[in-house]
């Protein structure tokens, strides 16, 4: 027998409950969504979970493969490098670096993006051409050339390289959350809002955000894939994170002359980022797809 | 024969919260040349039974049917490839937004001259090309477009919606077809075009012999030229027959409601005086009312709605309603 | 149209004005003497630095000598590389072609692998082919291209030994540069050994090449089959259905123009991108282009380099974005039409 409904009404959810449920619908999401809180509890707690310190070396055992290989050792589970160090606690501290600060300038990226965003979205006229201008201009220097620079002007270093980070993806940020405030401006009920006596503040905060906001997280996912990506290929470049700083892009660097001897030291690190990257992009796209069905309901 | 002949067809749409019914056991029969009319408030589910006679209904809906025979071949049993092949020979549509249903990014000229079967033209390549220029152009003058260099060379967003209303009939009627459903035409158009699009569609009946099948919710219009009328309320028909007959003398409610709704120009309105409309809104397609859809609104309703009502048939006029508005010298007999 | 255009033009100047206002004003933010940073030279003595000091007009206003460095750039001299010592213009007409060709190939494999996995994905849309597709993309566009670049390394260099790990072209082949790009150079020369030394120089392209296109192929697959998917829903494609068409025809003919002219616009958009990974690439295989100069002058802090870089990356960019832009207008009609050509 069918499913007996003493009402009937239907269920009346909220918006935000109807896209959890679709979310969790979403396999893939999920999975992603799993390893995403994994690694940021990683970032947060790595020092105090890792089984040695970073730095600390030991003699005995120079590049040692990975336990499951015969020669590998079961007290280093991923191996050690040429100094000794176990990779899996460097990994992990690495963790902190890539990935929390990752989600530290991807957090200021999307805040300086939603202010300057708005304001240039409200701005009409004269004012709002030339400011979408001049971002367009920033939107032409290659976002690496642009880190590069502000390194180059700072020196290098592990802060400065988020400095440069957060600066070199401002552009294409601001670009796309000011987009999103242009199409909600021009729909029907912001002009409604505006007969109705609402000053310019009240339309974004009450009018605008409460709509775009789930967009604004989308667009904050795909801004923390492309910083822990230009956080580890500054660190790769030697630019970015200096050693003894495990930064993931780092670690590849320096035991990129081991490749032959021990490809683990650059292939484990690489994954890392990999799996990272990836479940970013999950959540992300499985958001956005979520979004898209919510709307066509 | 009939050119089309529909019984119990039944579309329906599975949710999580349960089946809707969206369309509801609609009998339609159609002979060569006649207009038939298909009158409904919007929601009541015309263009759904417009599109599942040609075939573009979304995959989600279920479509099923006692009969849907197209001249004899029924359409339901037909592999997608053939039953795609055989409406587009014979049937052709035209629908509601003319401009948003042509291509933006292609000019007038290639997308009339699509239209055109490549059959009928004859000669090597050259020769067609003359042939298929020369087509597009008696096309454009038949529907009254007489600038068609101007607008051959156009694009959609170029031109009006009258305009464009007008290419789409052109390319509905260059293959000839034996039926022309008109999805609501001229919803988007203004008066004068709108009179236009009529006039053109009752001489293309009259002069090749088309059937038309009109979908509108406009009643004053189509009762002039049309010979039968179907009503549809909530995806149920409740009356169906000559036209004269259902305006002059409706037996549902609805029709009679529907009728009284229009204002009587010629007489002249009182002052401030309010038109004539059942009380109550359509129902919503998820909390469908069960037996006949009227009933919450109906001014004759009893206990008997809840079950679905028959159809019945007297001297060629169907209607579907357990008390109706039969002549005053027969008591209304419940049965 | 005319109208369009001279928006555009001046839209163009402006975006080079402040360019160069910017390279110009990273003479100051650079650490290090502002006279170095602008000319290349250093522990010049008092009576040279007289004469340059003259030369950059540095007792004037901060204007004068912006006008003053405008004026260099359009004559050509960009300054002295701090590191080489020979002038920086000379070294980017040199590199700048290798970038070019290798930005150029990787967006022709893009091209013609993405566009029709898109549209194959939009087609099939929730069924295998788009799947698969689907996860293959993501994953593509999660990887990190250095990884990438030394998986590939140690995998097609190292184990299987099939494609050389570095460099243009063997040592053994002594090519004239022409044209700066090796390949037309190859076929122009007529070398006794021609058909061998073309293959050195694919077999040398064709890594770098299939890492810098991974990222540009992923995001056109996405993007083509987005706007795709979009175009599919549309009314004109549900009537020209209804008119007949084949399911092939359709798209052929209708789908497709619509859905790729937002895709032109994108592959302009992603030129930044591309010459970004092209740098790292450039690094990682040791092309000698323009990438791995700017890379190797940070290492070096040679910063008239850096600047000389920046603007010439930065103007490629600008131009190519711009082509990109205006080949979109022309080509779709809707913008033609429009009065005020809306930028």
């Amino acid at each position: 027998m069918a499913k007996f409904k003493l009402f009937s009404e239907e269920s009346n959810r909220s918006p935000l409950s109807r896209l959890w449920k679709k979310f969790k619908a979403n396999h893939p999401a999920l999975v992603g969504l799993w390893i995403f809180i994994a690694l940021t509890l990683l970032a947060l707690f790595a020092p105090l979970i890792s089984p040695y310190s970073i730095n600390q070396q030991h003699a005995n055992a120079l590049l040692l493969p990975p336990s499951w290989h015969d020669a590998g050792d079961v007290r280093f589970i991923l191996g050690t490098d040429d100094l000794g160090r176990d990779i899996l606690s460097r990994l992990m501290n690495g963790a902190t670096f890539t990935f929390g600060l990752s989600i530290i300038a991807a957090l200021i990226t999307t805040a300086l993006g939603v202010i300057i965003g708005s304001l240039a979205g409200m701005s009409k006229g004269i004012r709002s051409s030339f400011f979408n201008h001049l971002l367009d201009i920033t939107l032409s220097i290659p976002s690496l050339l642009l880190a590069i620079i502000i390194i180059a002007i700072l020196g290098p270093g592990l802060l400065n390289t988020v400095w440069a980070i957060i600066l070199a993806l401002l552009p294409q940020y601001v670009h796309s959350i000011r987009n999103l405030v242009v199409e909600e401006l021009s729909k029907d009920y912001i002009s409604a809002f505006r007969l109705d006596g609402a000053s310019k503040w009240k339309i974004l905060v009450r009018g605008v955000f409460p709509n775009i906001y789930e967009h604004i997280v989308v667009i904050f996912t795909m801004a923390l894939s492309t910083a822990i990506l230009d956080i580890a290929a500054l660190g790769f470049l030697k630019l970015g994170a200096q050693p003894p700083t495990t930064e993931w892009g780092a670690i590849l660097a320096e035991n990129l002359g081991l490749i032959y001897l021990a490809p683990w030291t650059v292939g484990l690190p690489g994954v890392l980022l990999f799996i990272a990257v990836l479940s970013t992009n999950l959540v992300g796209d499985g958001l956005r797809q979520v979004l898209k069905d919510r709307k066509a309901d | 024969m009939h050119l089309l002949d529909i019984k119990n067809l039944t579309i329906e749409l599975p949710t999580e919260n349960g089946v809707i019914r969206a369309v509801d056991k609609v009998n339609l029969s159609l002979k060569e040349g006649e207009v038939h009319a298909l009158v409904g408030e919007s929601g009541s589910g015309k263009s759904l039974i417009a599109k599942a006679i040609v075939g573009v209904l979304n995959k989600r809906w279920r479509v099923t049917a006692d009969r849907m025979h197209w001249q004899g071949v029924d359409l339901m049993r037909l592999p997608p490839e053939k039953r795609r092949k055989l409406v587009s020979q014979d049937i052709a549509m035209i629908y509601q937004e003319p401009s948003r249903s042509l291509d933006p990014t292609a000019k007038v000229f290639e997308q009339v001259s699509e239209s055109i079967p490549e059959e009928s033209l004859s000669g090597n390549f050259l020769v067609r090309r003359q042939l298929r220029k020369k087509r597009v152009k008696a096309l454009l003058h038949k529907v009254g477009i007489r600038d068609d260099k101007r607008v051959a060379d156009s694009y959609p967003h170029e031109l009006s919606e009258g305009i464009c209303q007008k290419v789409m009939i052109a390319m509905a009627i260059a293959r000839n077809p034996k039926l022309l459903i008109a999805d609501e035409p001229t919803t988007a158009l203004e008066s004068t075009t709108r009179a236009q699009v009529f006039r053109l569609l009752k001489s293309l009946n009259q002069l090749k012999n088309m059937s038309v099948l009109m979908i509108s919710h406009e009643l004053e219009e189509i009762t002039t030229w049309s010979h039968a009328m179907h009503v549809l309320y909530c995806g149920q028909m409740v009356e169906a027959g000559p036209t004269e007959k259902v305006f002059n003398a409706p037996l549902h409610p609805y029709t009679q409601a529907l009728v009284k709704s229009l204002p009587d120009y010629a007489q002249g309105l009182a002052h401030k005086e309010s038109f004539y409309a059942l009380k109550g809104t359509i129902p919503p397609l998820q909390h469908l009312p069960i037996g006949c859809r009227l009933g919450p609104r109906c001014p004759q309703a009893q206990k008997q709605c809840v079950v679905t009502p028959k159809q019945k048939k007297s001297h060629g006029h169907t209607f579907a309603c357990h008390f109706p508005l039969l002549k005053e010298d027969k008591k209304c007999n419940p049965s | 149209m005319r109208e369009y255009l001279f928006r555009r033009i001046s839209l163009l100047l402006f975006m080079l004005l402040t360019l160069t206002a910017f390279t110009f004003s990273l003479n100051y933010l650079f650490p290090g003497d502002v006279l170095t940073n602008l000319s290349g030279q250093v522990n010049s003595s008092y009576a040279q630095s007289q004469v340059l000091a003259d030369k950059y007009q540095l007792e004037e206003n901060i204007i004068v000598q912006y006008g003053a460095f405008l004026g260099r750039i359009v004559d050509g001299d960009w300054g002295y590389s701090l590191s080489s010592g020979q002038p920086v213009f000379e070294h980017i007409l040199l590199l700048f072609p290798a970038t070019i060709e290798l930005c150029v190939y990787a967006l022709v494999v893009a091209i013609i692998f993405g566009i029709p996995s898109g549209v194959i994905a939009a087609v099939f849309h929730k069924r295998w082919p788009d799947r698969v597709i689907n996860s293959l993309t993501l994953m593509g566009f999660s990887i990190p291209i250095f990884w990438l670049a030394l998986l590939l390394i140690m995998v097609f260099c190292l184990g299987l030994g099939l494609f050389p790990m570095s460099g243009r072209i063997g040592l053994l082949y002594e090519i004239e540069p022409y044209s700066h790009f090796i390949l037309v150079d190859i076929i122009a020369q007529g070398f006794p050994y021609g058909g061998l030394a073309f293959i050195d120089a694919l077999k040398h392209l064709a890594l770098p090449t299939i890492v810098l296109a991974m990222y540009p192929t992923t995001v056109l697959i996405r993007f083509t089959r987005d706007s795709m998917l979009n175009v599919l829903e549309q009314n004109y494609i549900k009537t020209a259905r209804a008119k007949g068409l084949n399911r092939r025809q359709l798209i052929l003919h209708h789908a497709l123009r619509n859905a790729l002219l937002p895709v032109i616009k994108q592959i302009g958009l992603q030129f930044s991108t591309l010459l970004t990974l092209a740098m790292i690439t450039e690094v990682i295989f040791s092309w000698p282009g323009v990438g791995r100069w700017l890379i190797e002058s940070i290492y070096q802090r040679d910063y008239p380099a850096i600047q000389g870089g920046l603007l010439a990356v930065s103007v490629f960019v600008i131009f190519a974005n711009m082509f990109a832009e205006f080949s979109h207008t022309v080509l779709n009609p809707i913008s033609r039409n429009q009065a005020h050509g809306k930028i």
